[in-house]
């Protein structure tokens, strides 16, 4: 028999849920756009020391699994008597993790234009300043931004990974909703829903700024 | 220099890493396979085989692998489609990263010049034996790259079978960190475990790149 009054039953649950995974995913977003443009920035320095701090830091974070990162943070750090809540230690290691990513691809967006350009913006008499301001910055942004859309998708999924942690944010409710319940089929249908939902907003908005900035890739 | 409570269980660890290599071994092949159908599907198939990929790529894409690993777990018994664990882990891993692949091989068949099928064509070769002789070695190298950095995130995802009770490095770190209150240094552990693994894998991506580059 189909269950279907218990989704409407449960709904409220779900959204509380949702809000979670939500604040999780801004959170981790807002944080990761400026924290991959300080890596990048000391991955791009000319502090040899530095760069290679950033490299090591990249290297390391892209070749670890988050979930692990999520236990180290969660466990071990309560047991280096610095205890963070689940959802902090959630939103650092989506942090440290995505800042990574994030910082390569901001790297890649600055490296893939040609330094032709900016001879022909200094050969005009423009500042350095002005060339990058007016040649550089709006096509590295374009360039950047669809990559970094892609990133919040993946950042937006791997939120369900903080679940393992006991958050309550969407995937735990719905594990929650599933046991007590015994209607599984209809939760997991509802929260793949939700997720679906979630991130097909991410993909259109990262499509139409694309579709407006097609003369700048 | 490593803390005493890892060289102790080091051995252990090392025996998850082994299950995580096998893990991931067991699920590249099936989800190139699958990559490679979806991706020759969407570029060749009808409209109706061709939309059925598609909403299978939205949905794959959209739906993190941890949903999806709990509704082969928790969900899938109650219609009788009992899996085993390892084997449904690999099952939704491979049907998963399928849906990456796809992408990759997509953009690596169509980067091709299309000058190639249409002489390939004007020798009188038909559609299969084109892509079979005459694409699809070249498909390989072309998406070498990518795949292979897909690999490592493949690597990274079998950690997320431990939250469904599958034995593997994660999971036997768990263990050994509960056992012996010592998460900071066990789960480092782990992490450079992972490490060790991942970051060959990227050199590898990294030298196939360079020498895609050189080629062309």
């Amino acid at each position: 028999m189909p269950q279907h009054w218990i989704l409407a039953r449960y709904l409220p649950v779900f959204l509380e849920g949702a809000i979670v995974t939500v604040e999780l995913a801004v959170s981790a977003i807002a944080i990761v756009i400026i924290w991959g443009l300080v890596v990048a920035a000391a991955r791009l320095s000319r502090w040899r020391s530095l760069a290679l701090l950033a490299g090591g830091y990249i290297q390391l974070m892209r070749n670890t699994p988050l979930l692990v990162q999520i236990y180290f943070i969660y466990f071990g750090f309560a047991m280096a008597g610095f205890a963070l809540s689940g959802f902090g230690s959630g939103l650092l290691a989506l942090c440290l993790q995505n800042g990574a990513y994030a910082a390569e691809i901001y790297r890649g967006g600055l490296q893939s234009l040609s330094v032709k350009q900016i001879e022909g913006g200094r050969a005009l008499g423009m500042t350095p300043w002005l060339t990058f301001r007016i040649v550089v910055l709006p096509q590295a942004v374009a360039r950047v931004v669809p990559a970094l859309g892609n990133q919040f998708v993946l950042i937006l999924k791997d939120t369900s990974i903080v679940s393992a942690i006991a958050v309550g944010e969407l995937t735990h409710v719905g594990k929650l909703l599933s046991e007590r319940t015994a209607a599984t089929y209809e939760i997991f249908f509802v929260l793949a829903a939700f997720y679906l939902i979630m991130t097909s907003i991410v993909t259109t908005l990262v499509r139409l700024y694309e579709r407006r900035v097609w003369y700048l890739l | 220099m490593l803390p005493d409570v890892l060289i102790e269980n080091l051995g252990y660890l090392l025996r998850g890493a082994v299950m995580t290599v096998g893990l991931a071994s067991a699920t590249i092949v099936p989800s190139a396979v699958v990559g490679m159908v979806l991706a020759l599907a969407k570029i060749f198939s009808g409209i109706t085989l061709r939309t059925l990929v598609e909403v299978y790529l939205y949905v794959v894409r959209g739906v993190p692998l941890l949903v999806l690993l709990f509704f082969m777990y928790f969900a899938l018994p109650y219609t009788g489609i009992d899996l085993p664990p390892l084997f449904g882990g690999v099952l939704v891993m491979s049907l998963y990263f399928g849906a990456f692949m796809a992408e990759i091989f997509r953009a690596a068949i169509l980067s091709l010049p299309r000058a190639q099928w249409d002489a390939a064509r004007s020798l009188g070769m038909r559609r299969w034996l084109i892509f079979r002789i005459v694409i699809y070695p070249q498909v390989f190298r072309l998406a070498a790259p990518p795949f292979v950095n897909t690999c490592v995130l493949l690597v990274k995802s079998t950690s997320l079978v431990s939250i469904i009770g599958l034995w593997e490095l994660t999971l036997a770190g768990r263990e050994v960190a509960e056992r012996t209150f010592a998460p900071l240094q066990i789960f480092g552990g782990v992490a450079l475990i992972y490490f060790a693994l991942c970051y060959a894998l990227s050199r590898y991506g990294l030298y196939l790149e360079e020498r895609m580059r050189f080629a062309h």
